[in-house]
């Protein structure tokens, strides 16, 4: 004889194949408790399971499974107050409310991964880099005022940014560059609060330069245990930006190379297929090192065969977990050489 | 300030002109909407161009049939904006079960949810309502679906015939550029509604241009 064990809010069910119940045994009602055992019956039998299945197994029932039951199902309600689980409806509504509130809360944090992590740092990196330019602009024109030579000399900001720290007014400069311009520098003159300010300013934007590189260490580490392969293949920078568009692994490790290879160039992509404009090659992927070096005619195709080495990487990532990047990128020089010699 | 219950549809009150529901939480605000007193209750002002239904209801819709007492299946319930006027129009002895795919929005439903008492979230994919049926408890009134998804329109047959009563209602606000980018909103329309058709009678749909754009909002009765 055929029987199932059906899991609900309210308690487990022992049910014949006709839909008669056979054994039912009551949960505590405690919101908590009863999420928690609804979860735990996702994956294993909990004790009121096997102790439903015992007494079937006494009734002489041989073919015991664990499933759902439209019977029970809809008929629920009725049982709920039959059983004496609950006094009303409207009681029960708020049980289910607040068991469901429960569970949600377990799945939502069993949900998030480490790759979640990875898409924040990402984020925080590119939200960095356009402050850290603003700010370094208009320390630029500031600081400008008092030494507008300096502006040209100095090209990159962060040494711009570290001689104002470390010197403050442009007579205290030394710089093998710089020190011929202090005296007849077309720049006004700054009191020692005006140099102290400004100076302040160029430490903090020193600070989140430091701040940066600390994130993308950070995001670096993270990617070489969560998506070995894929920033073996990508670089740290590109792979993570894929998993952000992407929007985690997992969705990443689903998707068709050639949504890979297009991901960041979705405007253009919608732009060709409403039939205006050529149809794009490549997306955030131009940045990786292969098309960078590659002449202009070969790119779309390299982008297409680096696409779908990183969608093979990210599978691996997400399920086998093995690390085969070195092969992978092997034969992915391989295949550009064979490109180019064309 | 005048308040006057709206002509067709129960529940649904005007506060000076506009749209608002009597709140189950006075006092709390869901997505910073206006809060207007008057007597002992609360009314909460429904933003139409925030939340479709409004949208629809302030375009003319001539069928909602949301009411009291209600259990709902809420398709793509995010994070509350739309539900908490459908849990004020339910009520107490009402439930909506609420499906979303995405964790991040419904990390703020659930505070809602637990202030408000019924809505049920579920963590779960609408494409495969077998997922959640241990947890929507019989058949539900009504079923509305707004996610952006290209499949919308059998998303919403399969939980209809699993989830909703025999001549209980289906809300749609089906997104044509979720569906075909390419292709002409109309057209669309078109082509989803035949779809419906052989599920449901139609008893109106209203476009809900400029408010949101390209979509189609849609009432049906499931017929059998």
């Amino acid at each position: 004889m055929k029987a199932s064990i059906v899991t609900t809010v309210i308690g487990c069910f022992g049910v014949s194949e006709d839909n008669n119940i056979i054994a039912y045994i009551k949960f505590q009602k405690d919101p908590q408790i009863i999420a928690e055992k609804i979860q735990a019956s996702e994956t294993e039998k909990i004790p009121e399971e096997r102790e439903i299945e015992d007494k079937l197994k006494k009734k002489g029932f041989t073919e015991i499974k664990k499933t759902s039951n439209e019977f029970i199902r809809t008929n629920l309600r009725a049982l709920a107050i039959e059983k004496k689980f609950v006094k009303s409806q409207a009681e029960l509504n708020k049980l289910i409310s607040k068991v469901n509130i429960e569970l949600t809360k377990i799945k939502i944090k069993k949900a998030v991964g480490r790759d979640a992590l990875i898409m924040q740092v990402s984020g925080a990196i590119e939200e960095l880099d356009k402050s850290i330019n603003i700010l370094v602009e208009r320390l630029r024109e500031w600081y400008g005022l008092h030494f507008p030579e300096m502006d040209r000399i100095i090209e990159k900001h962060e040494k711009f940014a570290e001689i104002i720290e470390k010197f403050g007014s442009r007579e205290a400069i030394e710089h093998p560059e710089l020190s011929q311009f202090r005296e007849k520098s077309m720049g006004i003159d700054l009191n020692k609060a005006d140099v102290k300010i400004v100076q302040n300013f160029a430490k903090d934007v020193l600070e989140l330069y430091k701040l940066r590189e600390e994130l993308s260490k950070y995001s670096e580490d993270l990617l070489k245990k969560v998506a070995p392969n894929l920033e073996e293949l990508a670089g740290p920078m590109l792979a993570a930006k894929l998993i952000s568009l992407a929007g985690g692994l997992e969705k990443l490790a689903r998707m068709p190379s050639s949504t890979i290879q297009l991901l960041g160039a979705e405007k253009a992509l919608f732009r060709h297929l409403h039939g205006r404009g050529k149809s794009p090659k490549h997306g955030v992927i131009i940045v990786h090192q292969y098309i960078q070096k590659s002449p202009l005619e070969h790119r779309g195709k390299i982008a297409r065969l680096i696409s779908s080495k990183l969608s093979i990487a990210a599978k691996i990532d997400f399920y086998s977990k093995t690390n085969r990047a070195k092969e992978m990128k092997k034969e992915l020089e391989k295949k550009i050489r064979e490109i180019k010699s064309k | 300030m005048k308040i006057n219950p709206h002509k067709k549809f129960e529940g649904i009150f005007l506060v000076n002109g506009k749209l608002a529901t009597v709140s189950l939480r006075p006092g709390t605000t869901v997505y910073g909407e206006r809060l207007v007193k008057s007597g002992k209750k609360e009314y909460r002002i429904w933003d139409f161009y925030r939340s479709k239904p409004a949208t629809a209801i302030k375009k003319g819709l001539k069928e909602f049939p949301l009411k009291k007492g209600m259990s709902v299946l809420y398709l793509g319930i995010a994070s509350g904006t739309t539900a908490s006027h459908f849990s004020d129009i339910v009520g107490k002895d009402g439930l909506i079960y609420g499906v979303e795919i995405a964790e991040r929005v419904l990390r703020e439903l659930i505070i809602h949810a637990e202030r408000r008492g019924n809505i049920v979230p579920i963590l779960a994919d609408a494409r495969k309502p077998e997922s959640y049926e241990n947890i929507v408890f019989g058949k539900v009134d009504l079923i509305y679906e707004d996610v952006a998804s290209k499949d919308q329109i059998p998303i919403l047959i399969r939980n209809a015939e699993k989830f909703l009563k025999s001549r209980g209602y289906a809300l749609i606000a089906i997104k044509s550029q979720s569906i075909d980018v390419t292709k002409k909103p109309r057209e669309i329309y078109k082509k989803c509604l035949t779809e419906l058709e052989k599920h449901f009678d139609i008893l109106d749909k209203v476009e809900l241009d400029p408010f949101e754009k390209m979509h189609l909002f849609v009432v049906m009765k499931r017929r059998n």
